[in-house]
């Protein structure tokens, strides 16, 4: 299977607090990797390594290796602005810029220098249909964003980050703050972006991760503690420690 | 707090009332000072200021001209020149302020490593310290030589430095520690989400301060704007100094002498009755309008530009 | 990322710090500025001496002819016949003056007549302006303290008058002036402000008047500072001159013109004290029994005085900084002699009325600045300190 990104040993630190610890993990194309584990237990802050999203904290420090599709280990003298735009993120709480919906999505590209009318709202039209947003914003792209329901804005958010035509969607738990019927809307979105996209979600619902996701990693206090095939982590779960998170008997 | 049933006691009542009075007299001092400036104000244009004649309202609002004739003498008094400077003379150096102002306060709050940001916050505090008659003081002896070999640098007449330029220049000093101030709490209050946002779609820093941090802000920034312009218009010893006391106009030119409003009330204080001395409430009650009518249409203009998307 | 997107950040980064470093400056070019030209004046003299110079004339009581011997001060010109040591200075314009440093306890000089026929002294620290004598040419400032000197020890000059002045300069009064115009706008202001904040936090309904109260409070601190100053001389000149011996603008009402401008501040400051006293701490008086006025009043008004003190602090450093509504009220005349019932010039309009001299006295009116921004920044110290304390208090209780 074709990987899109290889760990090996990763180590953060917040200063002296060591909050990843000896990370080797392997992400694959076109699959949708969860990352589940209790509170604080470092996945919120491994999915913002994979595009260095960490560097603007103050006394991170990080070792090891990160290589993005092949090539070099990326942790030093990399660019970012470069790895940003072929690894885009989703975040928790939906957070569309006080802006119009088309000028949302057009952020992105236009900060890159394309400035054509004419591409720009082909690529929010086309952005906005692959986040299932399209019919429902059809009307009026020049509605403010902030008049959206946190679904819509969540969604609007998914398709500011397609906008960039990324290879890799990162989504930091982008349905926690959202309603059930938002929630399913999203998941349903996810399964279907997984075609054209890699997609690695850090999510706090096991029922998530097992709907949706092709392989899941279990993070234990900065651990790696199991990683593999979601059906063989939730049926058959080589550590208890998996089991009982699992479960529901801790976290 | 006011607790539910706090009149405990008798005494409890003479207190509450007792105090009540202390708190309707200090709100009744706008009353007063509405009532006497707009009453002694009004005299010049309605009564015959002791055989002179009334001032022709009309006239004092659209003259060009401060006084023509005889202090004492005359009741042809102009002022509409002097609304026309004033209101000039603040947009001019807000727009000199407003950048400076909010680019040192998104310095200090973006930019700036922690120590830096702690130092220019006090280098912030201290300007905002200085009494106006120093800004004077500075504008008469630093400022005015200045504009001086400026203006004979280009060829240009100028009353010893004095005019426009100084005046823009020394209130723009009084105005941006007011700007930076206000828009660095506003700046700082921005979601930092947001700013995240930006910088994962692969935007860089700078851009994103530009394009997301001061948008988010601008609500904050405009209000900080709005309070240096309403004391522009009202400050009056430290314009006086280099201003040059234009008396009649208005003078555009930044090398031109010029005058405003305050400036104009605190010249030749000579009298304390008579129609020279009266004029300077029909003034003040002019300088009270020209700031509510400014404040009531940028107050205006912030809530239209702040609906959209926010 | 094209060029043309990354040449416009660098070039948006630039002005950016740009702006910092010209605001940095700014507070540099004032303070080098006041600094630089004042400084060299400061001087315990400045503090307490007269503005203005008197000037006297004054004829010789008799031409003793005794011999002086020189008290062997190394400074300036011996004139052994009259017993005084004189020498060249600057005065604060930079012209050269003729400064007496000595005069023997028996020199003739200390005891001569003025035009009243009154015994006064040349004392030292005044200046020698001229000396006319009997059928020989003036002595005068421009040729010199040596020059003059030699014209009074010979023996052949008999004097006819002697004109001198002290140096003036000073500013003694309005220092004075200063200090009684804080002290009378804190003892008018602070109750008021206080006793109207008590009010509106721990007595006032939550209904529409005390909403009206407060909003018509905080109109005034929009209200330009001059406006204040018209308030001033419509009504309280005219107020303290019927109800007290002043006659005219006085320090009185300078001193309620000023409570005005401050009552937003003090009010503002005092409820944000008083907000900040946990309920529980009323809830505890009022549960002991007591009624509301003690609980306000021994209760939570003294866990605000910090809040208070800061309001204080405030509250001076506006009074020193004030001038276009003193300028009103208080006129621009400097005196030497204060008193509440008069006129006088606060530190910030002496600076004023130097200022729009002809011609202007940059100096003195720098050496000034010195001193209100040196108090200021103590003040402003003074702030951060009771602040610091009070968020001490806070997170320790």
């Amino acid at each position: 299977m074709d990987k899109v990104f290889q760990i090996d040993d990763l180590n953060l630190f917040y200063d002296d607090f060591q909050a990843l610890k000896h990370i080797d993990l392997e992400i694959y194309r076109n699959k949708i990797t969860a990352l589940i584990g209790p509170s604080g237990c470092g996945k919120s802050t491994f999915i913002r390594c994979l595009n260095r999203m960490n560097d603007l904290i103050d006394g991170v420090k990080m070792d090891g290796c990160i290589r993005f599709d092949d090539e070099v280990c990326n942790l030093d003298g990399y660019d970012v602005i470069n790895l940003r735009k072929r690894v885009g993120m989703v975040f928790q709480k939906p957070n569309p810029f006080p802006m119009s919906i088309f000028d949302n999505i057009a952020y992105g590209p236009r900060r890159q220098g394309v400035k054509d009318k004419a591409t720009l709202k082909e690529t929010v039209i086309k952005s906005l249909k692959q986040a299932a947003l399209y019919d429902e914003v059809k009307d009026d792209l020049n509605k403010s964003a902030l008049s959206l329901s946190g679904g819509q804005q969540q969604r609007l958010c998914i398709a500011r980050a397609l906008a960039m035509e990324p290879e890799v969607l990162l989504m930091d738990e982008p349905t926690s703050a959202l309603d059930p019927i938002a929630t399913q809307k999203i998941e349903a979105l996810i399964s279907e972006l997984k075609e054209k996209y890699t997609i690695v979600i850090v999510t706090h619902s096991m029922q998530q991760a097992a709907r949706i996701s092709d392989y899941t990693a279990f993070f234990y206090m900065g651990e790696l503690r199991e990683y593999d095939a979601t059906d063989k982590i939730f049926k058959a779960p080589k550590l208890k420690q998996t089991e009982d998170y699992i479960t529901g008997r801790f976290g | 707090m006011r607790t539910k049933s706090y009149r405990l006691s008798k005494i409890d009542s003479i207190t509450e009332n007792g105090l009540s009075i202390f708190a309707v007299i200090s709100a009744s001092m706008i009353v007063l000072i509405s009532l006497f400036i707009t009453l002694k104000g009004i005299l010049p244009f309605i009564t015959d200021n002791d055989g002179l004649g009334s001032v022709n309202l009309f006239r004092f609002l659209t003259s060009t001209v401060w006084l023509k004739g005889e202090t004492f003498v005359s009741t042809a008094y102009g002022a509409g020149f002097l609304v026309v400077q004033t209101l000039y003379i603040a947009f001019l150096s807000l727009m000199l302020a407003f950048p400076i102002g909010v680019l040192t306060a998104l310095f200090i709050a973006k930019i700036a490593p922690k120590n830096i940001a702690r130092i220019f916050r006090t280098i912030i505090e201290l300007l905002t310290a200085i009494p106006s008659i120093v800004f004077g003081l500075v504008g008469a002896g630093l400022i005015l030589p200045w504009v001086y070999r400026l203006a004979r640098a280009f060829n240009f007449q100028s009353g010893g430095g004095n005019g426009t330029l100084s005046v823009v220049i020394v209130l723009a000093l009084m105005s941006i520690p007011t700007i930076t101030a206000v828009s660095e709490v506003a700046i700082r209050s921005v979601d930092r989400s947001l700013e995240d946002a930006s910088l994962a779609l692969g935007a860089t820093a700078s851009q994103t301060r530009f394009k997301i941090t001061l948008l988010a802000a601008k609500s904050g920034i405009f209000s900080s704007a709005i309070l240096a312009i309403g004391r522009a218009l009202g400050e009056a010893t430290a314009i006086s100094l280099v201003a040059g006391n234009a008396r009649s106009g208005p003078n555009f030119g930044l090398f031109d002498i010029t005058s405003t409003i305050t400036s104009t009330m605190l010249q030749g204080m000579k009298e304390t009755s008579g129609i020279d001395y009266d004029i300077r409430f029909s003034l003040g009650i002019l300088l009270m309008v020209v700031i509510l009518v400014t404040n009531l249409a940028l107050n205006f203009v912030k809530k239209k530009v702040g609906n959209m998307h926010d | 990322m094209t060029k043309k997107v990354k040449i416009l950040g660098m070039v948006l980064d630039g002005f950016t710090y740009f702006s910092a470093i010209l605001t940095a400056l700014a507070l540099f070019m004032i303070m080098g500025f006041v600094f630089r030209n004042g400084f060299s004046l400061l001087s315990f003299d400045l503090l307490t001496k007269d503005y203005h110079a008197n000037h006297y004339v004054a004829t010789l009581n008799e031409d003793e002819s005794i011999t002086f011997t020189n008290p062997g001060i190394d400074e300036g010109y011996f004139v052994e016949r009259y017993g005084i040591i004189i020498n060249d200075t600057k005065n604060l314009s930079g012209d050269t003056i003729i400064e007496v440093i000595y005069v023997e306890e028996y020199s003739p000089f200390n005891a001569l007549n003025n035009q009243n026929d009154q015994i006064i002294a040349l004392e030292e620290g005044m200046l020698l302006s001229r000396v006319t004598y009997e059928e020989h040419p003036t002595s005068l400032t421009n040729r010199g303290a040596y020059s003059m000197a030699e014209d009074l020890n010979n023996e052949d000059r008999v004097i006819r008058e002697v004109m001198f002045s002290t140096v003036g300069g000073g500013i003694r009064g309005s220092l004075i002036a200063t200090l009684y115009l804080i002290g009378l706008t804190l003892m008018i202001a602070m109750p008021f402000g206080i006793l109207s904040a008590v009010y509106l936090n721990e007595f006032a309904p939550n209904n529409k008047l005390t909403r009206t109260i407060r909003s018509f409070i905080e109109t005034l601190t929009g209200v330009p500072s001059i406006i204040f100053g018209l308030l001033g001389i419509t009504v309280f000149v005219p107020i303290t001159s019927s109800l007290t011996q002043a006659n005219g603008s006085n320090l009185i009402a300078g001193a309620l013109t000023l409570s005005v401008i401050l009552l937003p501040v003090i009010i503002r400051t005092t409820e944000e004290a008083l907000r900040v006293v946990p309920n529980e701490h009323r809830f505890a008086s009022l549960a002991l029994g007591a009624n509301h006025t003690q609980t306000t009043f021994k209760v939570v008004l003294p866990q605000a005085l910090s809040g208070i003190l800061t309001a204080t602090f405030l509250a001076i450093g506006r009074i020193i900084g004030e001038s276009a509504a003193l300028i009103f009220v208080l006129g621009t005349a400097i005196k030497d002699r204060v008193s509440v019932f008069e006129s006088a010039t606060p530190l910030a309009v002496h600076i004023w009325s130097m200022m729009t001299d002809e011609p202007a006295n940059i100096a003195l009116s720098s050496t000034v600045a010195i001193i209100i921004l040196s108090i200021v920044l103590i003040l402003n110290i003074g702030i951060k300190l009771s602040v610091f304390f009070w968020n001490r208090k806070r997170s320790v209780s």
